[in-house]
């Protein structure tokens, strides 16, 4: 069952859901197979993450992995935030992960067993790569 | 409950033409309702293929010997029945390997020919399935077209008023495009009416919905080209047919030049071969085509009336039973035109998670996505009193399915809406 109590917990709540004004940068990612949209704000100190927001709607599995992924996120630097990244397609894809550093996320286990729903999941995670790749630039949009 | 078409014994003939409707998922009865997508495949059809492969096969009209002759009869009289399926002759059918193919080579070879030019207007509609959309979007940047669309209301249906409008606003239309039922709305289109407005045009109809349930007499239409699939029918993937009007194929330069399409070929110029051979360059889908015909024999032996009839009354009982949930928002027309397949959303459930519950606990197997058809999503989106999620649930019935099959569904959905409240 993929809907496991964590996932529909964390599918529900609420308490990343919003915009931030001074965001340091602003991320948007689209799932287009299933009409899935998220956009990301990010608030940095010095390399620190110090705050995630997120807005769009989805289905279960993605607002669930957005939510879980922020609250891994805050707090940790963007060196981290990769390297939590790596950990997470990795688990995705079968191969060996720390699950250490992917504390909640490792809720999403079974995920890697319905192949249509992987995409669901990782929409947040590619978003965040776009975002963390995107180092530097201005928010693409105030 | 099967439908009132079949008698208790015919439909259990039907049961076993299709084994999978024995099989389990997830524990539960599989209960198909994905058949827009593809239909299921039949025992007679597939071991009638599986026999020609294994005892008949060669290649097709380049050798004189014994398996050529029967594989050619064969190819050969599957088409005579494709042609006599929707009222053509055989040279007027070409097998393709299904609508996006048979929509791409017509676009591409009306272009080559002239018949189609830069300042000409291609008329389609808001509706259709990306195969009837993307190659005219894109052919019409290289080649100067314009392409205009027959509006759709807020529910995605098409009217005569829009019809009308499309006119009054579009001078002339060389081509017009359409599908004969939307793959999203169900709507069977009043083709009869778009013929009747759009005299002097082309007129295509992409067949791929409605073929599998109701009857298409090209001659009846006035219709200047047809295509469609025959997976969506019950046959083999990766075959499907182009009928054109004798007249409109001859003047038409081919899409696919190479072996078989030729009649004299020297070191500077080609003639071509006869019609249908012309279209039919390269080692053709020849088992495909021969299944395609082996379908049209067994969907004859149920009777295609019947088999129209039971569509039209399993459609009505789906319809009427996802109106009575309160929870569900339908799109689409509500009355008879809407045939064979629902697309609706559950308020404040995403359509994804929707499938995903029907299968994992009742062995329901639906669509959810954009269905090939994302535009129209944004107009769906404006008549749509839910946070509509850019996607729907769709739900298609074929003649194997039952009532019951539909009780099931609302069952389902109804679960669905208690566990994600
Ligand atoms: C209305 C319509 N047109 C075209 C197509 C494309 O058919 P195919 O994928 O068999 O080429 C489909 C199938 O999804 C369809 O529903």
């Amino acid at each position: 069952m993929i809907y496991s109590e964590f996932i529909m917990d964390y599918s529900k709540l609420k308490k990343f859901h919003g915009k931030i004004e001074n965001a340091h940068r602003i991320e948007e990612g689209k799932n287009l197979s299933c009409g899935d949209e998220v956009t990301l704000y990010f608030l940095f100190d010095g390399d620190k993450i110090s705050d995630v927001k997120f807005e769009g709607h989805g289905c279960a599995i993605s607002q669930a992995s957005t939510n879980a992924m922020i609250e891994q996120l805050i707090g940790k630097t963007k060196e981290e935030a990769f390297e939590i990244l790596k950990n997470v397609e990795n688990m995705m894809f079968g191969r060996d992960f720390d699950d250490q550093l992917l504390g909640p996320v490792t809720n999403f286990y079974d995920v890697k067993n319905y192949p249509m729903r992987v995409k669901c999941f990782l929409l947040p995670w590619k978003t965040l790569e776009l975002a963390l790749n995107g180092e530097g630039k201005k928010p693409l949009k105030e | 409950m099967h439908s009132t078409e079949w008698s208790d014994e015919a439909f259990c003939r039907i049961i076993q033409e299709f084994p999978v409707l024995n099989r389990e998922v997830n524990g539960k009865r599989l209960v198909y309702l994905d058949n827009a997508a593809s239909t299921l495949k039949s025992r007679t059809v597939i071991s009638k293929m599986t026999d020609f492969y294994l005892n008949h096969y060669s290649n097709i009209h380049r050798a004189v010997h014994t398996l050529a002759s029967e594989a050619t009869t064969e190819y050969e009289t599957a088409r005579e029945k494709v042609a006599r399926f929707i009222n053509a002759q055989s040279e007027e059918v070409v097998f393709t390997s299904g609508t996006t193919m048979g929509i791409n080579a017509l676009v591409n070879s009306l272009v080559r020919s002239g018949m189609l030019r830069e300042g000409d207007t291609v008329l389609i509609s808001q509706v259709e399935h990306h195969a009837n959309l993307v190659p005219w979007i894109r052919l019409s940047r290289f080649f100067g077209f314009k392409v205009e669309y027959i509006e759709a209301d807020n529910t995605g249906t098409i009217t005569t008023d829009s019809i009308l409008t499309a006119k009054s606003r579009v001078n002339n239309p060389k081509v017009v495009s359409i599908t004969g039922q939307s793959n999203v709305t169900g709507q069977v289109m009043p083709i009869e009416f778009i013929r009747e407005t759009f005299k002097d045009a082309i007129l295509i109809i992409d067949g791929a919905q409605l073929i599998p349930h109701k009857k298409i007499d090209v001659k009846a239409l006035n219709s200047d080209f047809l295509v469609f699939s025959g997976h969506k029918m019950i046959a083999p993937t990766g075959i499907g047919a182009l009928y054109g009007k004798r007249a409109l194929l001859e003047r038409l330069e081919p899409f696919l030049y190479g072996g078989e399409m030729i009649d004299k070929v020297t070191f500077e110029d080609v003639t071509f071969n006869v019609l249908p051979y012309k279209f039919e360059a390269g080692t053709q889908d020849i088992g495909g085509a021969v299944a395609l015909g082996y379908t049209i024999d067994y969907l004859e032996s149920l009777g295609f009336e019947n088999i129209q009839r039971c569509i039209e009354e399993l459609s009505k009982y789906l319809l009427e039973e996802l109106s009575k949930l309160d929870f569900v928002e339908i799109y689409g027309p509500r009355d008879e035109t809407h045939q064979s397949l629902v697309s609706f959303n559950l308020d404040g459930v995403h359509p994804h998670d929707v499938s995903q519950v029907l299968d994992e606990d009742f062995g329901i197997a639906t669509r959810s996505g954009h269905h090939c058809a994302q535009p129209l999503m944004s107009v769906l989106a404006k008549g749509s009193r839910i946070d509509f999620p850019n996607s729907t649930v769709r739900a298609s019935v074929y003649f194997y399915n039952t009532k019951e099959d539909i009780d099931i569904l609302i069952e389902g959905l109804k679960y669905v809406k208690r566990w994600f409240g």
